[in-house]
């Protein structure tokens, strides 16, 4: 009887995974935007190049496993270019959902261009599978449909920066602070982030300068004078690529040294700013440490190594810089592979349980996934590092915080 | 700060100035609005890269290089382009499309040939000829780095642009009045059809002056990567919008006009970053829609648009 019973269990899975087999749909859509051009366009390509990648690598071995229908099916991409314009990724996100019925929704990369994501997908129940949009008011507890992959969520960026400039900045000196960021979601909220860390320290640390400038700023000569006047013992600017090259080289350009200064994007795009603003003007300057440099032990998906010499094979003629975003588009991909693995439908509530469900177990090139619980990017580390040129006038990028991660000694004042 | 947001208004300025300069060219002899303007000075930008990448020409004679090849890429252009538009019925209206269209057709280029990230040329570059000329006129070494100026420091690039900006608007000034070809241009300005029923070759007038239009523009892209942080193949359509508030300030169809137009949203913008600095990319379409509203006609409205 038993014996029967075993039978009938194995015979009625497989005509299940058979009958599965058979209504599984020819083709995976996955819907998302680029930025061939305009002010996000370099810190999209990159996501955008890593993403194909994966679906590239994916669709030669016969597709990804999708368990819902225990079987690989083949990813079909179907991009749009927003060219940097919100009302045009607005226009085109919608276009994926209802015109495309795609089956899977991705956001463009940044704060900016997955801003006008976040409400479309909700509307249209569609779990948003944000790239690098780490605006902290994209994940509240009454959205179920968006959650975070490769970049972390932009209020916890700064807390190693902070943490250093509020438990060591007092003892090397350092209590004035001057702040000047873009205002958007990306940046204002690592602005407002640091604020809070600041005053929640009771460090004797202050801002001095506290300012926000429209993100297609392109000048800070004025500005930098401004800061000057204040007599700050750190400089922070927060910025995307464009306008930290901008600030970089105006700081070079107007003889200023200030004697800490931190920008983003020289730890994340490091061969787009090391081209632009040069390794002169970049010795000393303090960023975040990304996967780029901090060697993780992946368990999943290609090593940093493996990556980086699979995306400078595909992409030698390009024009697109490898860096932390490039990493970060391959991420994603890892991500949606693990969830179709473990989801046991194409429904989005259904995707967004797989995903869920990897929160802290999967490890990839790019550190720890795990989520919050309102599909917030936690797992990942950004560490304060300080680039440093050696004698052959090669940067290298110093950890110096947390103490537990550093692999050098801080260079403070700036020489 | 009031004084240095003072003086760094009025070196920026003087780059709007150059940037603007040749659209209000080609709007006061030909009006027509090119909309590709801010294009051909990403264009200009480019060369000098180029120029700077593979042959390590510094910025210095850049300009004159991109200035000369410009106006000789204008004429053959303009003779391709603006005779038909102008035998339509309203050349004006047109040429906002065709030059949006020229305008996207440059980008999408660019973008195939150079890719979509920033590009620059070291900042010390104009620093450098900055010192190599002041060298000559003092007699000794004299040390690259920001200039100063009645006690406050600016990047040399600032200086540099300054110069070859006040440089420029005396070329056109001249250009304009003291050449045979400058009086012919002015009689176009002034009325296109009696220049024509005077015998005016007024094809040849406007060619030239739609070649030194862009040749303006490519001259002040050299300067972009020093005074826009860096350069890509997108930042066309904010530069004509700005040039074009600017051109509007001052007086369209007035190039003079522009020195004005250029100063005032110069020392507006930086007095806009000193004191709200997160309204201050506001400004260019707050005085656009100010002047159209109080002085449609520029701040020094008909006078030189009907030279």
């Amino acid at each position: 009887m038993i014996r029967l019973s075993v039978f009938a269990a194995l015979l009625a899975s497989i005509t299940t995974a058979g009958a599965r087999a058979a209504d599984a749909p020819a083709e995976i859509k996955l819907g998302t935007l680029y930025a061939s051009s305009g002010r996000y366009a370099s810190i999209s390509m990159p996501v955008h190049d890593g993403l194909k990648l994966w679906i590239d690598q994916k669709n030669a071995e016969g597709g990804v496993y999708v368990k819902a229908f225990d079987k690989k099916i083949p990813i079909k991409l179907v991009a749009y270019d927003d060219q940097s314009s919100t009302a045009t990724a607005a226009t085109l996100y919608n276009q994926l959902i209802t015109q495309d019925k795609v089956d899977i929704l991705v956001a463009d990369s940044g704060s900016v261009l997955t801003s006008v994501a976040v409400p479309i997908a909700r509307d249209h129940k569609m779990f948003l599978i944000d790239q690098t949009g780490t605006g902290a008011n994209f994940f509240t507890a009454d959205n179920p449909y968006v959650a975070l992959m490769a970049d972390p969520i932009s209020s916890i960026w700064p807390k190693p920066l902070a943490d250093f400039l509020t438990h060591d900045g007092p003892g090397l000196g350092i209590k004035r602070i001057a702040m000047l960021y873009a205002t958007n979601d990306f940046t204002g909220t690592q602005a407002t982030a640091v604020r809070k860390f600041i005053k929640e320290s009771n460090s004797g640390v202050e801002l001095v300068f506290d300012e926000g400038v429209p993100t297609e700023t392109s000048n800070y000569t004025v500005l930098l004078n401004n800061i000057r006047a204040s007599n700050p013992d750190a400089v922070l600017h927060l910025g995307y690529a464009s306008n930290d090259i901008a600030f970089l080289r105006n700081v070079q350009d107007s003889g200023i040294k200030f004697k800490f200064l931190f920008s983003i994007y020289p730890g994340i795009e490091t061969e787009l700013l090391e081209k632009n603003v040069g390794n002169k003007a970049l010795n000393y300057v303090f960023t975040y440490v990304t996967s780029m440099d901090i060697a993780y032990k992946n368990e999943f998906g290609m090593s940093l190594k493996e990556y980086s010499d699979a995306w400078h094979k595909k992409y030698a003629d390009s024009h697109v810089e490898f860096g932390f975003n490039s990493i970060a588009g391959y991420t994603t991909g890892l991500v949606l592979e693990k969830g179709l693995a473990t989801a046991d439908s194409l429904e989005q509530l259904e995707l967004r349980k797989a995903i869920f469900s990897l929160s802290g177990k999967l490890k990839t090139l790019d550190g720890t996934f795990e989520l919050d619980a309102n599909g917030g990017q936690i797992g990942e580390l950004t560490p304060l590092g300080q680039f440093i040129a050696g004698e052959d006038d090669h940067l290298k990028l110093v950890t110096v915080w947390p103490h537990e991660l550093a692999n050098g000694k801080l260079v403070y004042p700036r020489p | 700060m009031f004084t240095y947001s003072l003086m760094a208004g009025v070196l920026f300025g003087l780059y709007f100035t150059l940037i603007g300069l040749g659209l209000n060219l080609v709007f006061g002899v030909m009006r027509i609005v090119n909309l590709a303007h801010g294009d051909f000075l990403m264009l200009g930008a480019f060369l000098a890269f180029w120029l700077f990448t593979l042959f390590a020409v510094n910025p210095v004679p850049a300009v004159a290089i991109a200035f000369v090849a410009f106006v000789i890429v204008g004429l053959p252009l303009y003779y391709l382009l603006v005779p038909r538009l102008l035998r339509a019925k309203d050349p004006e209206m047109l040429s906002f499309i065709l030059f949006f269209g020229l305008s996207q057709v440059i980008e999408a280029v660019t973008t195939i040939a150079f890719g979509t990230s920033e590009r620059s040329i070291p900042g010390d570059q104009l620093g450098r000829a900055i010192a190599a000329v002041a060298g000559v006129f003092v007699g000794h070494k004299v040390e690259t780095g920001p200039v100063e100026l009645l006690g406050q420091t600016f990047p040399a690039a600032w200086v540099a642009s300054g110069i070859v900006s006040g440089f420029a608007v005396l070329l056109v000034y001249l250009y304009l009045y003291r050449t045979r070809l400058g009086y012919l241009t002015r009689a176009v300005m002034d009325n296109r059809d009696e220049a024509i029923a005077t015998g005016i070759d007024v094809h040849r007038i406007s060619a030239v002056a739609f070649g030194i239009g862009l040749g303006l523009a490519a001259a002040a892209g050299v300067f972009a990567p020093f005074m826009l942080g860096s350069i890509t193949p997108a930042m066309g359509a904010e530069v004509t919008v700005t040039s074009f508030a600017v051109i509007v300030i001052g007086s369209l169809g007035n190039p003079l006009g522009t020195v004005l137009g250029g100063v005032i949203y110069g020392i507006s913008y930086m007095f806009m970053q000193s004191y709200y600095s997160s309204w201050a990319n506001l400004l260019p379409y707050v005085l656009l829609i100010a002047i159209l509203l109080v002085r449609p006609s520029g701040l020094l409205g008909r006078r030189v648009r009907r030279a």
